[in-house]
């Protein structure tokens, strides 16, 4: 493996046998602002410079000026698409460091969310990477339609729950802000009914289409040494064979009491992920309607309605609470000095450590290769930059 | 890929060709589905109740005076910081002599609404204010006292978001309703005998 | 006198052709908008009849931006060079006994040798733009389109071997009897290798590597802009049609169909079929991902290749055990 320093960028064609291509921030499928400075033989690519930090938006700053009962609303913009599980983390930080109580309803109202968030997650992630794979104007943009209209309708749930499609706001120290509306049961129950025969529609158009096979599989292997050794997680490390999901190994907010079954696959290619991606559509499913059948009654929050901006304060101590994204592992480092505002914020961006694989996994593969790899791992910018 | 080993080519050539059929019998059917479009604005989608759209600040309906008391909480937990508000002192009650909102900058989160001890400041159920001029969105305390009789609210006030979030208190023997104070047009139909259990 | 006639006939076609192309472009946005549960184009116009209207003027008024390094006379010949050909094709194609331009004896070869011509154009659209993207996606698309052309020429031979005559009014007087896609086996096996190759001849996915959108951000298209851009986007367009109405003249019958005496409906006959033909290409493109130039060469020339030998070889025999065809 070896990425080309930055000096050693050139424009070069006109003798030399290396091109060097930038794939650019502005790219149809760079899932967001990402620099992909690739050295190319003819279409192999030999060698990955990645640059980052066109999303920088100074999260961990911003955290040290607002409060904690301000923050939760920005949290979600870390990783944007899948919004609950950003918040959590936050808010679980919080928890932990003052030592909060949340009650059960609340816990149950997370992993709810947190659940359908993923489906939502998973949804947008088959669309985009079919979308690369097959062309903003063709099959691929076919499938990305259908898995956008199933996210649609898990927004249309949260819409109805929160008033908000992608942001929501719904965390708060202590609980949640929002309690469930009447009918919203029902609604899920159906929902989730016609995801799962959609689902069943996408792995009809795609498992056994040699097309899609054959440009998944052997391809973007990442060996179980190599994942444990860059600290990636989430379907990057259970498509490995790494059978570690942190609802299982450290289980936060009542995922104890759901039995969690954690899908693994050992190839390591695009292929396992992508099924180790379905295979959690399935089981989130099953834990929502978990969730709903043994939702307790109670209050969703221990704290009474906030009504002060500086309501929480945090007595003085340290904690990181990590929280199973659908990209991975979300933590949050938080130093409290016992007051409104934390000292000192720190995000795990799970796309960022799952990113510092692709130097080690792209080169020896051709330039199509890049962009379904980039796909099954999954990132999100706003999770990388912060 | 097909033509590799001699044995398997035909049933790797006859897999391929049931992948295709299949996957050309799915887009086949969802031709035949109803399209998902919503033709907006011809066709407006019907938004929930508790749709966070534009903000606006409310009457009280008994009363018809300003609900705003010029307390500056929204003022003080807005995220962003677009809420800028003075305070008019009187001897009875208290009144925001100028409120500005940067609609612009907003993030929607419904934490001015969450924190206002008189509902005055709500949101509502739309978002169709789509203007040419950034200018326009500076909302002034007029304007956003005209929003609040143009649009419809959506059902998250103050009050009621507090009630939702706080713990049950024991049943009172009089169940008189949270009192709406948003405006007329408001309080048909949005129910609030129960703030803690089917909220609409 | 002739000359003026054939050139009023020949500009009558160029308008017709073009008129056509523009509108298969709606035709194609709506269709695939259905398969994904949603409306196309709805707003010009109409249920957006007068959309390809809106996108010609406006590609007409756009700023034409020529880059700085570009190579200029290969870059601004470019377009036209693709063109040209595209739209050539057509000069050949009958389009009703009696109607067409110019039925050459050699109606078939003409057609074939012309329509593979849109490759110069295409790479020096590539070389042409100075720029990596552009270059990488016109050396792909050389690669691709020289290996479909061969099992496209094959398969389209078939039917000339068993109709006896490259001249295209022959050819579908053969098929009064029998379209040619309904003879056992010969004729539905060249017909789905015409179609497979006529998908890779186009750069149509599940072969479109060459313009891969989410790699190479339309490739040689990516640094024109304006008028050069439409001709480009006719050229592609034209030529699918083109293809479109070669594959029903030499396979499904042409303008035969009832009530084909008159000219008027066999050419109708002839555009319904055409169409059938270009819809299903439609649907093949929007259900499929795309597959990696690799994988496309080996399927061009370790299976498609050997298989349309195989097949005009089998048609070659089986035409002469049958014994000489009655015109």
């Amino acid at each position: 493996m070896a990425t080309l320093p930055r000096t050693t960028v050139e424009i070069g064609y006109g003798g030399s046998e290396r091109l060097t291509m930038n794939m650019g921030p502005q790219h149809p499928s760079a899932h967001g602002v990402f620099r992909a400075i690739l050295t190319l033989e003819g279409e192999t690519v030999v060698g990955v410079d990645a640059v980052i930090g066109y999303l920088h938006r100074c999260h961990e700053k911003l955290a040290e000026t607002l409060t904690y009962v301000q923050y939760p609303t920005i949290a979600s913009k870390t990783d944007y698409v899948s919004a609950m599980t950003a918040e959590l983390a936050y808010v679980a930080a919080v928890e932990l460091v003052g030592k909060i109580e949340v009650p059960k309803r609340a816990q149950y109202l997370r992993v709810l969310c947190a659940e359908l968030q993923r489906i939502a997650s998973h949804c947008l992630w088959l669309g985009t990477w079919c979308m690369d794979m097959g062309g903003a104007l063709g099959g691929g943009a076919t499938i990305f339609l259908y898995t956008i209209r199933e996210r649609e309708l898990i927004l249309d749930l949260f819409e109805t729950l929160t008033g908000a499609r992608l942001l929501y706001g719904f965390h708060q120290v202590g609980g949640t802000r929002y309690d469930l509306p009447a009918g919203w049961t029902q609604k899920c129950r159906e929902t989730l009914a016609v995801i799962a025969q959609r689902l069943g529609e996408y792995e009809a158009m795609l498992e056994d289409n040699a097309f899609f096979l054959v440009r998944t599989q052997g391809v973007g292997v990442v060996s179980r040494e190599l994942a444990e050794d860059v600290g990636v997680a989430g379907p990057l490390l259970r498509g490995s064979g790494v059978a570690y999901d942190l609802r299982t190994a450290a289980p936060y907010s009542s995922y104890e009491d759901f039995g969690v079954r954690v899908p693994v696959e050992t190839a390591g290619d695009c292929y396992a992920r992508y099924r180790v991606r379905m295979a959690e559509f399935r089981e989130s499913m099953r834990i929502v309607h978990a969730a709903l059948d043994g939702l307790p009654e109670g209050p969703i929050s221990s704290r009474p309605g906030v009504k002060s901006v500086g309501q929480v304060r945090v007595a003085k101590g340290e904690g990181y609470s990590r929280i199973e994204g659908a990209r991975g592992e979300v933590g949050c480092y938080l130093v409290a000095d016992g007051g409104p505002k934390p000292y000192r914020l720190k995000w795990r961006g799970a796309s960022f450590s799952n990113l510092a694989v692709l130097p080690h996994i792209i080169p020896g593969h051709k330039v199509a290769d890049v962009v379904a790899i980039m796909g099954s791992v999954d990132p999100v910018f706003g999770e990388v930059d912060r | 890929m097909p033509g590799e080993a001699r044995p398997g080519f035909w049933t790797e050539t006859t897999q391929l060709v049931r992948a295709v059929g299949r996957a050309m019998g799915v887009t086949f059917k969802n031709l035949l589905r109803r399209p998902i479009t919503v033709r907006y604005p011809t066709v407006k989608r019907v938004y929930p109740e508790r749709f966070r759209g534009i903000l606006a600040l409310t009457y009280d309906p008994q009363t018809g005076e300003e609900n705003c008391i010029g307390c500056r909480l929204c003022e003080y937990i807005c995220p962003p910081q677009v809420i800028k508000v003075e305070m008019l002192k009187a001897e009875k009650r208290n009144w925001a002599k100028t409120f500005t909102l940067e609609l612009y900058s907003c993030e929607f989160c419904e934490l001015c609404v969450q924190v206002c001890p008189t509902d005055a400041i709500v949101m509502m159920r739309s978002f169709d204010l789509a203007t040419a001029d950034r200018r326009e969105l500076l909302l002034d305390k007029d304007r956003l006292h005209a929003l609040g009789l143009q649009f419809e609210p959506s059902w998250a006030t103050g009050n009621r978001l507090r009630d939702m979030q706080a713990p049950p208190k024991p049943a009172k023997p009089t169940a008189q309703p949270t009192p709406d104070r948003r405006g007329p047009e408001a309080s048909q139909g949005a129910s609030t005998a129960n703030p803690q259990s089917a909220n609409p | 006198m002739t000359l003026a006639y054939h050139a009023l006939v020949g500009f009558i076609v160029l308008n017709v052709v073009i008129g056509m192309v523009t509108y298969v472009t709606l035709l194609e946005r709506k269709f695939a908008a259905r398969m994904q549960s949603r409306i196309g184009p709805y707003y010009v116009g109409p249920r957006g009849l007068l959309q390809p209207i809106a996108d010609a003027l406006k590609l007409m008024l756009k700023e034409d931006i020529v880059p700085t390094s570009a190579d200029r006379w290969i870059y601004n010949l470019a377009p036209i060079v693709f063109l040209i050909p595209c739209i050539l094709i057509f000069a050949t194609l009958p389009f009703a006994p009696g109607l067409g331009v110019a039925d050459l004896n050699i109606g078939v070869l003409f057609f074939l040798a012309v329509s593979s011509l849109e490759i110069v154009g295409l790479f020096m659209g590539g070389w042409g733009s100075n720029n990596k993207y552009a270059l990488l996606s016109a050396m792909r698309a050389v690669n691709q389109i020289i290996s479909y052309d061969l099992p496209f020429v094959f398969a389209a031979f078939v039917p000339v071997l068993l109709a006896g005559s490259l001249q295209m009014s022959t050819i579908v007087e053969a098929q009064r009897g029998l379209w040619f896609v309904a003879y056992p086996l010969i004729g539905q096996l060249a017909f789905v290798m015409f179609l497979i190759a006529t998908l890779a001849a186009e750069n149509r996915v599940p072969f479109d590597i060459l313009e891969a959108e989410s790699e190479l951000v339309a490739g040689f298209r990516v640094e024109y802009s304006g008028m050069k851009f439409a001709l480009i986007q006719l050229g592609e367009y034209a030529h699918m049609i083109g293809t479109s109405f070669l594959g029903a003249l030499l396979f499904l019958g042409g303008w035969l169909g009832p009530g084909s005496d008159t000219p008027l409906v066999g050419a109708l006959w002839f555009l319904l079929k055409a169409m059938l033909i270009f819809l299903v290409v439609t649907w093949v493109r929007w259900s499929f991902v795309r597959i990696r130039v690799d994988h496309i060469l080996a399927v061009s020339w370790k299976l498609l290749l050997p298989a349309t030998i195989v097949l005009l070889l089998a048609t070659g025999f089986w035409v002469a055990l049958r014994g000489p065809h009655a015109g």
